[in-house]
């Protein structure tokens, strides 16, 4: 068997040769793919805990004030629309983040008491609560964070509510989360009247009737029947709400600086690389490869080191999204399945990285002359 | 007469915005399958002219023709370096990572032949150089005569029309330089190739049918 060469075993050699600097870039790289994978990971199971309470609630539209962040809207608007044909059902609500001890804060939603949102929730012990009673439900989560049972007081905001029912949410948020009357939201938070949206169930579409164009039939007649307020298909509110945009701009906020040190760390190694190598490339160039051979070269180095990277940055991404999805503190939030259109954007990216990475010293090592390369000690 | 294979007319190599002139107006026609030897003192222009020759640079005025084809004009350099000449170095130049069949292998990777192709090129060249048994061996293994016969080989991978050798025996002790200057006149002979030599050794320019002395940038014939 004689020995072939080619062109990546010639790129694996030259990686090969430094291995511990090819070791430590992948490092480098792999940590920055894999603080990505991790941030967005999070972010996109965040997204789709979110999408899942209205899916499992059955909503198919969520209506907000049409200046979208700190959404307020009036209550009595949810008549108006529940007054309309192509609508079930009209569940106004607020949504909010709320202090409940100094180490517990949580996600508080305000619901009537008879709203069909009551749908997704399974009551494991005790049962609803009442409208205008200072009365709360707790996802199972929060109820074992708080050491909580049906029957007890929770103080909140110096007043006590009773405790009626421990339930377990259709969406891991809500397994975090605490539930109260909407009147009594809105006394607490000073929002009388107010809410921050209106959740909304459409009949069943006549036969024969697309579905998306029955979902905008609906969304203008609410949009018309209600001014100032935008009708929001439930999966892009699920995408949409100012909690997930957080999330979202977090995450990706975070990964790209630590893409860019892993950029950074990868067009250091390539740029010493082809400082070291000069005479080499001078050989080359002197045994007729053209410049954008040595180019190819180098810059399929960068992109092995990327895509090395990458699949590292993947194996610890996914180790902590697992290993969050066992902490209490995250488990109910963060899913240890990686979307697999994320994986293959990851992997796309880091090769991305790397041949971004690469670009300069392969230019830099395809510009050198021939006879200058070979005079280079 | 046999038709030219490579013609120098007045060519002028010159480095740092013209202060030092390392060629200055060199004519000189080199016929196709002969066999130069490049001679003169360290510093005259031996190298200079053997880069331009060899495509590896680029003269500051005048013409350089492969074939009656303007180097750089009609002939891209590239192809030129790729197709047209092979060079042997005074350093060998080998690719440490590689092993011998691997660095023989080296010039043919930017042509379009198969790995099988390049592979059994390079064992039947290192087979002719006689290193079968040291075809798997790195450079570091080697000693300095087989290095250069590995940098022979090589050089001959893209049966090159022109072979330019920069002091091939400089980094090889007497019995090495006269084996290896014997490898080169015998495949200058069987291959029908244009040998050119730069070198420093009298015996070895003497032994050459045709001799070019280069002194202060000018050829003294």
């Amino acid at each position: 068997m004689i020995n072939q060469l080619s062109f990546p075993s010639f790129v694996w050699k030259n990686l090969w040769r430094r291995r511990l600097r090819t070791l430590l870039t992948l490092c480098g790289i792999g940590m920055a793919i894999g603080a990505f994978v991790g941030l967005v990971g999070f972010s996109s199971a965040f997204e789709q805990a979110w999408l899942h309470i209205y899916t499992s609630s059955g909503t198919d539209i969520a209506v907000i004030q049409r200046t979208f962040l700190n959404t307020s809207i009036d209550e009595s608007a949810a008549g108006k629309i529940r007054a309309l044909p192509l609508v079930a059902q009209a569940s106004p609500m607020i949504y909010n983040v709320m202090d409940l001890t100094p180490e517990v804060n949580a996600l508080v939603y305000g619901w009537k008491a008879d709203s069909y949102e009551f749908k997704s929730l399974r009551i494991l012990s005790g049962q609803r609560f009442r409208d205008g009673k200072p009365e709360v439900i707790l996802g199972y989560l929060l109820a074992e964070d708080l050491k909580m049972k049906p029957g007890d007081t929770l103080e909140i905001q110096g007043s006590p509510f009773k405790i009626t029912g421990i339930y377990h949410g259709g969406s891991a948020l809500e397994a975090d989360a605490l539930i109260m009357p909407l009147d009594e939201l809105q006394q607490l938070s000073g929002l009388e009247g107010k809410v921050s949206t209106i959740d909304v169930r459409l009949r069943p579409a006549p036969p024969g009737e697309p579905p998306e164009k029955y979902l905008k039939q609906a969304q203008a007649q609410i949009e018309a029947v209600v001014p100032g307020t935008k009708a929001v298909p439930a999966a892009e509110r699920a995408s949409n709400n100012e909690f997930v945009r957080l999330a979202h701009a977090s995450a990706w906020g975070t990964s790209s600086i630590a893409l860019l040190i892993g950029i950074l760390g990868i067009a250091n190694t390539m740029a010493m690389s082809v400082f070291e190598r000069t005479r080499e490339l001078g050989i080359l160039r002197a045994l007729g490869w053209s410049r954008w051979q040595v180019m190819l070269l180098i810059q399929m180095e960068a992109a092995v080191l990327g895509l090395g990277g990458g699949i590292i940055g993947i194996v610890l991404g996914c180790c902590a999204l697992r290993l969050l999805a066992r902490l209490p503190q995250t488990a109910s939030i963060v899913s240890s399945q990686v979307p697999y259109p994320l994986l293959a954007e990851t992997l796309g990216i880091a090769f991305w990285a790397g041949l971004l990475a690469g670009a300069i010293p392969a230019w830099r090592g395809a510009q050198l002359s021939p006879v200058e390369a070979l005079r280079h000690d | 007469m046999t038709s030219p294979a490579l013609e120098m007319r007045d060519v002028r190599k010159s480095y740092e915005q013209g202060q030092i002139e390392a060629l200055r107006g060199v004519d000189l026609s080199i016929a196709t399958g002969e066999y130069v030897a490049i001679s003169g003192p360290s510093g005259s222009g031996k190298s200079t002219l053997l880069h331009l020759l060899g495509g590896l640079d680029s003269p500051t005025t005048g013409t350089i023709l492969f074939k009656n084809a303007s180097l750089g004009s009609d002939i891209d350099l590239d192809t030129y370096r790729s197709r047209k000449v092979g060079f042997i170095f005074q350093a060998f130049h080998l690719m440490p990572t590689l092993r011998a069949i691997e660095n023989v292998q080296l010039p043919m990777l930017g042509l379009s032949r198969r790995g099988m192709d390049r592979a059994a090129r390079a064992r039947d060249l290192l087979m002719e150089m006689g290193l079968e048994d040291r075809m798997e061996s790195y450079p570091n293994q080697l000693s300095a005569g087989e290095r250069q016969r590995v940098a022979i080989a090589r050089a001959l991978a893209n049966e090159p029309d022109i072979l330019l050798a920069d002091e091939p025996t400089g980094n090889l002790d007497s019995k090495c330089s006269a084996n290896v200057m014997q490898m080169l006149t015998g495949i200058q002979k069987r291959h029908g190739m244009t040998l050119i030599v730069v070198t420093h050794d009298d015996a070895i320019a003497h032994a050459a049918p045709r001799q070019i002395r280069i002194r202060d940038g000018k050829v003294e014939q």
